[in-house]
């Protein structure tokens, strides 16, 4: 049974509609990592929003292990480009921060034993800071006193101190130098495949979504004023060789422009599925 | 230096700095003294520019002798005070606690204006059912209410404090509400997910990051707080600093009038300086933009 399951879903903004997504489904099951890949205004974002329960569908369903979701919770970790931190508290205290929610409400923050568990709690998040690859020094600068690839480190640990089963990454990388961008691919890999947690990435660029990937969907509009679809469901071989890359590469750009899918066909091999 | 004294790219010194920060300063200060003495030689008995001697005896008086209103008890007679009793027996310190005392009440009357304005802006239904009204009711010219305040409340401190809070409550209100709008959805959306409920949301995400905000435009709006605080004051009150200044108008008393309204300023400076010192050191993480 697929962990997230999107079941023709359709979205629609504004006021005449203007639609986004027209009957999108897409099954993801544990432990994949999935880039969605498309153009600026293709609803990518959109479709991360509905998995995350911010945003909910015009018609379809969006089930997370066989259950609906109306808001964000636990179950999916989140992060977003920027603004992902909280500016007023330390490193250490955003790490920690979901931890101590969970764990504790306001009154029984006063009891002895929240300081005894913070104390714990906060191990913990030390160890997830110094896997980050910042120093312990840092622990008690604020978000802005970092930059930009050390906040995007910490928001990646602050999500997932609670042990999600999915993280949800909106363009997470997307606002980083290229050297670092390099750096934190190779880093989130490394994360998941530690983890096991089912990552869907968005980004709308191919490279990236190549090399993170182990499965890329490309979203694409049918003509102007149409909702998005699903245009290319396209599992990606391990290890991707640079040949093999190179024409991905081609394979994915020509189907988030605005080709017709049957042209794509011929250049895509047998292992690789269209979805009209 | 190439660059004119009067350009864009003029780089002064400290030095400079200083002196042209100070000169309009002293530049008020000889002028009034100047003007003054000359009025006196005209005619010994000028009243409206008091020389600076003539202030500072009817601030001595304001500041060292008992208020009139109360009489001297026999143990004061006996022994002569110490100067921080007789500071505290004084008029100006009764009235500056009194105004003090109405000031810290409006204050505290802020706080709900605070919590309203975030739940509005976090809360569809709230902000659903307030907005609309609090946008008309602060359109509504405060002072234009204070004889239906009057009339209402009578004219002791409740109707006064009506007066503060009618007149800045919608403002601190709306600045909370559209600083409340104004924290990225995916601060909110990034809660959710790490386990908060709506009420951590509200409190320990939004709330705590506004907060320093939201004291940065109480203390902007301290301004209209002492405007209405002194409107009240000066049309109906028996104690406080505007009435003094009210009362001592019939009188001419400008020895007393000109030191009172420079107090009246030092005080707010020194609100306003502590406020601003208090944000930064309980919110270091704060720059303001």
């Amino acid at each position: 049974m697929p962990l997230i399951d999107i079941d023709a879903v359709s979205v629609a903004y504004g006021q005449p509609s203007r639609p986004v997504l027209t009957d999108v489904s897409l099954q993801i099951h544990e432990g994949e990592f999935v880039c969605v890949l498309g153009q600026t205004g293709c609803g990518k974002s959109t479709l991360l929003r509905l998995v995350l329960g911010a945003e909910r569908p015009l018609a379809g369903r969006i089930a997370i292990d066989a259950q609906e979701h109306d808001r964000p919770d636990r179950t999916r970790g989140y992060v977003p480009q920027k603004y992902s931190l909280f500016p007023d508290r330390t490193v250490l205290d955003n790490i920690s921060f979901g931890c101590e929610l969970v764990e504790f409400n306001l009154a029984t923050r006063f009891s002895p034993r929240f300081y005894r568990r913070r104390r714990e709690i906060r191990a913990v998040a030390l160890d997830c800071l110094r896997r980050t690859g910042l120093s312990e020094s840092d622990a008690g600068k604020y978000p802005d006193q970092l930059s930009g690839g050390m906040q995007q480190r910490v928001a990646i640990a602050q999500a997932l101190m609670t042990r999600p089963r999915i993280l949800l990454m909106d363009e997470a990388f997307s606002a980083l130098d290229p050297a670092t961008r390099a750096d934190m691919q190779g880093w989130i890999r490394e994360l998941w495949r530690e983890t096991g947690t089912t990552i869907l990435f968005v980004t709308h660029n191919t490279h990236e979504a190549l090399s993170l990937g182990t499965r890329v969907i490309v979203l694409a509009k049918d003509a102007p004023g149409h909702g998005s679809r699903v245009r290319l469901d396209l599992p990606v071989p391990s290890p991707c060789r640079d040949e093999d890359s190179s024409r991905l590469v081609r394979c994915l750009e020509g189907a988030s422009r605005n080709q017709r899918p049957d042209s794509i066909a011929s250049e895509v091999s047998p292992v690789e599925t269209i979805v009209n | 230096m190439s660059a004119g004294i009067l350009s864009v790219h003029a780089r002064p010194g400290r030095s400079a700095t200083v002196i042209l920060s100070w000169f309009l300063f002293a530049a008020g200060i000889t002028l009034y003294i100047f003007t003054a003495t000359a009025r006196h030689r005209e005619n010994p008995e000028e009243r409206v520019m008091p020389t600076l001697v003539q202030m500072t005896q009817g601030m001595y008086n304001a500041a060292m002798q008992p208020a009139e209103d109360d009489a001297p008890s026999s143990e004061d007679v006996t022994q002569a005070p110490s100067v921080a009793r007789r500071f505290l027996n004084s008029m100006l310190w009764k009235d500056t606690v009194a105004t003090g005392r109405r000031f810290l009440y409006s204050m505290a009357l802020l706080l709900p204006a605070v919590i309203l304005g975030l739940h509005m802006g976090l809360f569809p239904y709230v902000g659903a059912f307030f907005l609309r009204f609090v946008l008309f009711f602060d359109k509504i010219v405060a002072l234009s209410l204070l004889p239906i305040l009057f009339i209402a409340f009578g004219i002791d401190e409740l109707s006064k404090i009506m007066l503060i809070v009618i007149g800045v409550t919608p403002t601190i209100l709306l600045d909370t509400f559209n600083l409340t709008r104004g924290v990225p959805p995916e601060q909110v959306v990034k809660a959710f997910t790490l386990g908060a409920n709506d009420f951590d949301v509200a409190y320990r995400v939004v709330l705590k990051q506004i907060w320093p905000r939201v004291l940065n435009s109480i203390r902007l709006n301290l301004k209209s707080v002492m405007l209405f605080l002194f409107a009240g004051e000066m049309i109906a009150s028996t104690d406080g600093l505007a009435y003094r200044i009210a009362l001592l108008r019939r009188h001419m008393g400008m020895d007393v009038i000109i030191p009172y309204v420079l107090w009246v300023a030092l005080l707010l400076f020194l609100v306003d300086l502590s406020m601003r010192w208090i944000n930064h050191s309980l919110h270091p993480w704060f720059k303001e933009s």
